[in-house]
């Protein structure tokens, strides 16, 4: 039946010169807005969040922790043991384990992810991350491979997160971000999946190791969130993998829909240029951070008010969110601004006021803002707020947005030195390392993620104490120490933890949303349509 | 002959410009896959993409290839997926929304010309013209999100979506006013040429004698009115997300993925070659018809 009236006859002949549009079945199919459309189906060449949610439902990682008691586990690994004298690991893997293109997974597949990811011609930052940890692989057999590793770890479950990859869709281990791959992915996971250039679908996969309840799932990139939700609430869509605050109390005010938690362990901060200007003096930093009032700046972004219950947004005193181990209980939030204390500093700073503006050298300090742009989604006006507070506090201010691509090329990888202060996000999953955000720039990718290229000794000396800890106690130790470093020389000024939500109608049963990666626990969902 | 001069340079001139202007725009497509700072194949991936050999030697080697009928693999906008497969899909989904778009644009210029449509309308059509296309498709965007739910790019919100930028491209910005409006504009000044008094007093038909004079700068105003179509597709094809040449070429511009942008321009480059080859054909045959001493001398002499 149509929706609009008349229209059939063109529409056959629309059809038969061939659109290419995707009939769309109906029955057990479950569609769901996600951010944006997924760059790559290819574990390798993730780069967002939404990469790696889109991901988790076509392949299996060889292990994941268990997203309701946080062990450690497997689907495709029947047994784990020691060898080469600790510096490997061995993976017997469970029998009748299919990819879907029915052949089986085997060792060999285990051994061929790991010698592509050490492949230097992958030109993956993924597998770079691992080449410094793996050494090599060798199988035994048909369901037998043994993983070597650059040196003796403690925890080697733990490294052996990837996603395993099937040697048979690959001319060789240099594995290239453009091949057909990316789009058509073979995997082990619950869902066969495809993407086109509107949305991405995915089969169900009854396999050894999986038996989804839900046939068909759908994924179309959300546009207006006003639009997401009343699509929702008319049952045109069924999900929506991010709510953003200001539309949650409608959300919670539906009775067919419900509000989930998601938890990404992700922190908020506005990373400060050290290397620059005035900004390179402690006082100054601490002086910003005192000038920040983190209350009103939720309350006139985010919409929390003073003292309102269940707040979707937590303060943090360091790169930590709350619920971490890591996170440092003595080191209080700053949540008002002070400004007194903050002129106090400066003025020690060398900095002089004039006509209320504070000048370093003689000249007016003007702080060049930037923000990653999808940020703005989450916390409207987040950017504007920080500059107005700083404008407030005595300072010139030059606004920027800066797009998801610029953040990738340029903040992540330390060229954006132009900027003084830039506003972003940290995602992580259950282990929530800093190690590459804060230590300093260096062979073998150290510092990596360092925006503004931060260099402390002490810093560094405390990241080799967590990368040397052997029990967890002294793990967090270590990092507890990083913690009350960091809030005292502030090359970050730490904001908050913002959760997020997800909404899905009352059909959708058995959801649990696993940390980070979302849909680990997919084979449970069911929807009763 | 500066028109078909025009016609064959186009589609190559096109892609050498734009390939200018990409390598001028920051950032690299390889890095941004592949970032200095947690990347060590940087490199490797640029000479595979020929992102080394600067804008010429990129340029050359992609129009060899795409002499060849290869356009590559998208890099960013469909990773994995070929360029020409795109262009397979995105072509006709133009073009039928170029035509669609067209058919209402032509109706109001063959009513004006020939008077059918009265002169109260054009104030009407003017006022329409005035809505931006963007805010017309915003609007039928969220139509069609709220109608069809998780059938959006079902075969029949696809139908509506090409229905709705059909109308927006012809109604938005002017272009079915600016078509009735140049026409008639056109043919009443030619109307008031002595030699078509002349005519209508010898009892002949106005239209047999005032089309061969006009045909060329009617000819020039459809080509005009297309371009003008052609324009907005890409801001209606974004919009309404129609899979078509100008969201391609948007979405690889945004995403810089070179080979899509160069060959969605290299398609628009060649719709407007073919006008001006159109135009240049009908103007030979006019020029032609004048020519060969048609019936109204015949008459004088009798």
């Amino acid at each position: 039946m149509s929706r609009f009236p008349g229209f059939r006859g063109a529409k056959h002949l629309l059809v038969a010169i061939g659109l290419g549009s995707t009939a769309l079945g109906t029955g057990a199919m479950l569609t769901f807005y996600e951010e944006s459309l997924p760059g790559s189906l290819n574990p390798l060449y993730a780069s967002s969040m939404v990469d790696y949610r889109a991901q988790e439902l076509i392949f299996d990682r060889l292990y994941f922790h268990h997203p309701i008691d946080n062990r450690l586990t497997s689907k495709l690994v029947e047994k784990g043991e020691v060898a080469e004298m600790g510096k490997g690991w061995k993976v017997t893997l469970k029998p009748n384990l299919k990819w879907h293109d029915g052949k089986p997974v085997t060792g060999e597949d285990i051994c061929f992810t790991v010698k592509a990811m050490l492949d230097p011609a992958t030109p993956s930052p993924i597998a770079q991350g691992y080449r410094t940890i793996l050494a090599g692989c060798s199988a035994e057999g048909s369901n037998v491979a043994i993983i070597k590793f650059t040196k003796v770890v403690h925890n080697p479950m733990e490294r052996l997160g990837f996603a395993v990859l099937p040697k048979s869709q690959f001319q060789g281990t240099a594995i290239q971000p453009d091949d057909v791959f990316s789009q058509k992915p073979i995997g082990s996971g619950a869902y066969k999946g495809l993407r086109n250039k509107r949305m991405a679908t995915y089969d169900a996969f009854p396999n050894g190791h999986h038996n989804p309840g839900v046939a068909k799932l759908q994924l179309q990139e959300g546009g207006d969130p006003a639009v997401q939700v009343s699509t929702l609430k008319n049952n045109g869509m069924q999900g929506m993998i991010a709510v953003p605050p200001p539309f949650r109390p409608e959300v919670s005010a539906t009775d067919d829909l419900a509000l989930k938690s998601y938890d990404l362990r992700s922190w908020w901060f506005v990373a400060v240029n050290t290397k620059k200007g005035p900004l390179s003096d402690r006082k100054v930093r601490q002086a910003l951070n005192l000038l920040l009032d983190r209350m009103d700046l939720r309350e006139k972004s985010i919409g929390v008010k003073a003292g309102e219950q269940n707040s979707p947004c937590e303060f943090i005193s360091g790169p930590f969110v709350q619920s971490s181990p890591f996170y440092n209980r003595k080191v209080l939030v700053s949540e008002r601004a002070d400004r007194a204390k903050a002129a106090q500093l400066l003025k020690e700073a060398g900095l002089e006021q004039v006509g209320g503006r504070w000048s370093y050298g003689g000249q007016p300090v003007t702080f060049k803002i930037g923000m990653l742009s999808p940020l703005n989604n989450e916390a409207p006006d987040l950017l504007q707020q920080i500059s107005n507070q700083l404008g407030a506090g005595g300072f010139d201010r030059h606004e920027e947005k800066v797009s998801a691509d610029d953040w990738q090329r340029k903040v992540v990888s330390g060229a954006a030195m132009d900027f003084d202060l830039l506003v972003g996000k940290w995602s992580f999953g259950v282990v929530d390392e800093v190690n590459e955000i804060f230590e300093t720039r260096g062979a073998n990718k150290k510092g990596a993620l360092n925006i503004f290229n931060y260099s402390n000794p002490t810093v560094d000396q405390q990241i080799v104490e967590y990368n040397q800890a052997r029990t967890d106690t002294a793990a967090n130790d270590a990092y507890h120490k990083l913690h009350a470093t960091l809030a005292d020389d502030l090359p970050y000024l730490f904001l908050w933890k913002l959760d997020t939500k997800s909404a899905w109608r009352s059909e959708v049963k058995g959801n649990t949303i696993a940390p980070y990666y979302y849909w680990t626990e997919v084979d449970a969902w069911k929807y009763l349509n | 002959m500066v028109r078909l001069f025009a016609a064959l340079l186009l589609p190559a001139a096109v892609p050498a410009i734009l390939t200018a202007l990409i390598w001028a725009l920051p950032g690299d497509p390889a890095e941004i896959i592949c970032p200095r700072a947690s990347c060590e194949a940087t490199d490797a991936l640029a000479a595979r993409w020929h992102l080394d050999e600067g804008p010429w030697g990129f340029y050359t080697h992609w129009g060899r290839a795409a002499l060849a009928g290869d356009f590559g693999m998208s890099w960013r906008v469909l990773q994995g997926v070929p360029v020409s497969e795109m262009l397979a899909g995105a072509v006709p989904m133009t073009l039928v929304l170029l035509a669609a778009a067209l058919l209402p644009v032509l109706a109001g210029a063959v009513g004006a010309g020939s008077g059918f449509l009265p002169r109260r309308a054009d104030g009407s059509l003017h006022v329409a013209g005035l809505v931006p296309a963007v805010i017309f498709s915003l609007f039928f965007a969220a139509v069609i999100a709220l109608r069809f739910g998780g059938n959006s790019f079902g075969e029949e919100a696809t139908l509506w979506r090409l229905v709705f930028g059909a109308i927006v491209l012809s109604v938005a910005d002017g272009a079915l006013a600016g078509a009735v409006g140049g026409v008639r504009a056109l043919f009443r000044t030619e109307r008031k040429q002595r030699y078509v008094q002349i005519a209508a007093l010898r009892g002949e038909g106005m239209l047999e004698n005032v089309l061969p004079n006009v045909a060329a700068a009617l000819a020039g105003q459809l080509r005009a009115r297309v371009l003008h179509l052609v324009s907005g597709l890409v801001v209606v094809e974004v919009v309404l997300k129609i899979d078509g040449l100008g969201d391609l070429l948007w979405s690889g511009t945004l995403k810089q993925d070179f080979g899509v942008v160069l060959a969605a321009a290299t398609g628009f480059a060649a719709v407007s070659a073919a006008l001006l080859l159109a135009q240049a054909m009908l103007e030979i045959a006019v020029a032609l018809h004048i020519r060969r001493a048609p019936r109204v001398a015949a008459a004088v002499s009798a």
